[in-house]
């Protein structure tokens, strides 16, 4: 039995070699199918995101491909020289593959730790390699465990929660917290300014549709809109845009404020005081800090969320010993029911053998009680049932709890010596 | 067996349940959502019984005295905490429901009167809508001003900018304001229903040439006057715009709590005809009987203690 892991991470090799490694959802498909045909007995699972490359690989009894052979495989497979692969890439056996598995499902390896994409990335590869057959019993068990790790660590830590880009936090700590739902909000973007497209791509991901862009330069609103399939209005019909507003994203590369109190003052009367959240990444900022003080209106500028986004990630390190601690319990977990696993032939010879000796003797007794009604021979029936299971006991619990420190071979052997048992 | 359930036993599960709210401030725990639901869940059933076996074993008509107005109205209270804790399991309603079902049931169970009032009712129908729609007229504002509550904390964060507090996780601004908004005119629909009720009930005492109740009364001027707010609150918001939104909503659900308050407490305090005159004297045990049985289940009230059918915790006239 074996269980690894090869591959490649944010963390060893730069994202030019990451690139050259990576699989679209169709090559992965082939690269399993060839995989197959090379290696027949190896279950695998191939995930391919922005940040890795890795290859889970299992086989039952046997040792599987080894570090060179795979990179053989995956320089053949993008046309590259070996060479280049080869230094790049790491491997984790048994245990520390199982403990990788799990880190990368619960988004403690990832660049942004906390990030939730990964697990449904995760599931996602997991999920075509079941489609194509590729996955054995030994990674349904690991990526299942690692599924159930990635859950436990979502909900009894707060690293999820913690949210440590400027747009992230926006969105997530401060947006989510104004409106319950964005697909019938107004968003607002003035300027065009390349930080106003990630909290797009935030603002998109919780439902909103509706995009407005006012710029001054008509054909970059116009590039910004067309790409968020959205619309655009003159800068002269900023005041207008405002007052129809739910959320804004300000980024322009103006030198003075571009909305005062002054010139708020009558899109405020129009908008009877709704909600209205405006987030200022524009340096310096394109809102007066004033203008937040006005009922309604939660302002939030780079500096304000900085605060935040350090606050979170301080707290998010704080409950990293807690996540750790899981994975930890966890990989113990599996490993132990992965080596019970490899008694199982023992355990079931033992029972087999003890099985019919007991029927030999219940058989023999019951026709030399023949008078007995049929509660009565239940009775012994089952007597003789707790007999032979208070006797398979202790030495089933002793394979159970070696079982967690290894594949209790020694004992196993004795085991089948003491017994005489039979393949 | 369940005969045994006592006001304790549901207070104290609510209690329990309060507790675990509050200790999401405190730390993590995957099993304490579970734990927290089930003593809500097992202090609510406790309190079903409880308010069952009352009714089933009441000598008047079912849950009419003061100590039960309080508890039936922790009990709908309870409900509406379950449903929220159940569908929305992030946020913490408790720490701002509990305490008002904890202080409803304390109230009830250590100031309010157990006498229940007679079983026959001047309008057995008339009753029932003045007395349950003014329950939960109070419900419903009991429910707007913990919205309320919550609204404004969490305004106040996001305007100072202050990112989440661990564990005191609370509904967005528009689904709080939805509420608070949906809580002022449910509750003004409510009370409106249940005075009208209330005013049908006085006509038909008129109509039989019994006891009728005062206008003047302190219990018919406190509930008036609280109705008078949700009316005046909810007119500026058709006029005045900005008072549909945001904050103001909240700041128009805690007044009303106040009046609310206030209406309570000219019931729990103030002598009062609400349940019986000074006209009602020689009037003997019919007069009694109607003056009682008009207004039973609506805002508690505090007896006049000179009254001749007064009835005392112990059941002596």
């Amino acid at each position: 039995m074996k269980l690894q892991v090869i591959g490649c991470s944010h963390h060893n090799a730069p994202i030019a070699v990451r690139e050259r490694l990576a699989f679209s959802g169709e090559q992965a498909s082939a690269a399993l199918v060839q995989l197959r045909e090379q290696f027949a007995d190896v279950e695998a699972v191939l995930l391919s995101t922005c940040n890795r490359v890795e290859l889970y690989l299992a086989v039952e009894g046997g040792c599987g491909p080894g570090r060179d052979e795979i990179a053989g495989f995956l320089a053949r497979f993008h046309g590259l020289d070996v060479a280049e692969v080869d230094g790049l890439l790491y491997q984790r056996l048994d245990r520390e593959a199982v403990r990788h598995l799990f880190t990368v499902a619960s988004s403690l390896d990832s660049m942004v730790v906390g990030e939730p994409q990964i697990l449904a990335q995760v599931k996602q590869a997991y999920q075509q390699a079941t489609r194509l057959e590729s996955t054995g019993p030994l990674l349904h068990s690991a990526f299942q465990a690692a599924s159930k790790v990635a859950r436990r660590v979502a909900g009894e830590t707060a690293i999820h929660q913690r949210r440590v880009s400027v747009p992230s936090v926006a969105v997530a700590d401060f947006a989510r917290q104004i409106f319950e739902r964005f697909d019938d909000k107004h968003t607002l973007v003035i300027g065009a300014g390349e930080m106003a497209e990630e909290t797009l791509q935030y603002l998109r991901a919780e439902g909103a549709r509706d995009v407005t862009v006012v710029n001054r330069s008509p054909e970059r609103a116009r590039e910004l809109a067309d790409r968020w399939q959205g619309r655009t209005l003159p800068w002269d019909k900023l005041a207008d845009a405002l007052v129809e507003a739910d959320l804004v994203i300000s980024t322009t590369g103006s030198e003075e404020a571009v909305v005062t109190p002054e010139n708020f003052a009558p899109v405020e009367a129009r908008r009877y005081e709704r909600p209205l959240f405006v987030l200022d990444l524009a340096v310096p900022r394109d809102f007066d800090p004033a203008v937040g003080g006005r009922p309604g209106v939660y302002l939030y500028s780079v500096d304000d969320l900085q605060a935040a986004c350090q606050q979170n990630r301080r707290l998010r390190d704080k409950e990293l010993p807690a996540a750790v601690k899981i994975i930890e319990h966890e990989t113990g977990q599996f490993m132990a029911e992965l080596h019970h696993r490899a008694t199982a032939p023992v355990i079931r010879r033992l029972k087999q053998d003890w099985e019919k000796p007991k029927e030999d003797e219940l058989r023999r007794l019951l026709n030399k009680l023949s008078d007995l009604d049929d509660h009565a021979k239940d009775e012994i029936r089952q007597s003789f049932d707790r007999l032979v299971n208070k006797l398979l006991h202790p030495p089933l619990e002793s394979l159970r709890h070696e079982s967690r420190q290894g594949i209790p071979s020694t004992l196993v052997e004795a085991l089948a010596k003491l017994f005489q048992l039979k393949d | 067996m369940l005969s045994g359930v006592g006001i304790v036993c549901f207070a104290a599960s609510y209690a329990v349940a309060l507790a675990l709210e509050i200790s999401r401030i405190l730390f993590r725990s995957g099993i304490r959502g579970a734990v927290m639901l089930g003593f809500a869940a097992a202090g609510f059933f406790a309190h079903t019984v409880f308010l069952v076996h009352r009714a089933a074993e009441a000598t008047g008509s079912p849950l009419s005295s003061k100590q039960e107005w309080y508890l039936v109205t922790a009990w709908l209270l309870a409900g509406v905490y379950l449903y929220l804790a159940y569908f929305h399991p992030k946020n913490a309603f408790g720490v701002f429901v509990l305490p008002l079902v904890l202080a409803l049931i304390g109230v009830g169970a250590l100031a309010a009167d157990a006498q229940p009032f007679a079983r026959e009712p001047a309008s057995k129908v008339w009753g029932a809508i003045h007395g349950g729609s003014i329950l939960l007229a109070t419900v419903s504002m009991l429910v707007g001003f913990a919205a309320g509550v919550m609204y404004l904390g969490q305004a106040y964060r996001l305007k100072q900018k202050l990112p989440p507090m661990r564990g005191l996780q609370l509904p967005s601004l528009e689904w709080l304001q939805r509420v608070n908004s949906r809580a002022i005119l449910i509750s003004l629909l409510l009370m409106g229903v249940g005075i009208l009720a209330g005013a049908v009930l006085n006509l038909i005492n008129y109509e039989r040439q019994l006891t009728q109740l005062p206008w003047s009364d302190p219990l018919v001027v406190s509930t008036m006057g609280l109705f008078g707010w949700l009316v005046l609150s909810t007119a500026i918001g058709v006029v005045y715009k900005p008072t549909r939104q945001g904050r103001k909503v909240a700041y128009l659900t805690v007044v009303s709590f106040v009046f609310l308050v206030i209406a309570l407490g000219v019931g729990m305090s103030v002598v009062t005809q609400h349940s019986g005159t000074s006209s009602d004297r020689g009037r003997g045990r019919e007069g009694e009987g109607e003056a009682r049985r008009m207004c039973r289940n609506c805002l508690p009230v505090s007896p006049s203690p000179d009254l001749p059918f007064y009835r005392s915790p112990g059941g002596a006239a």
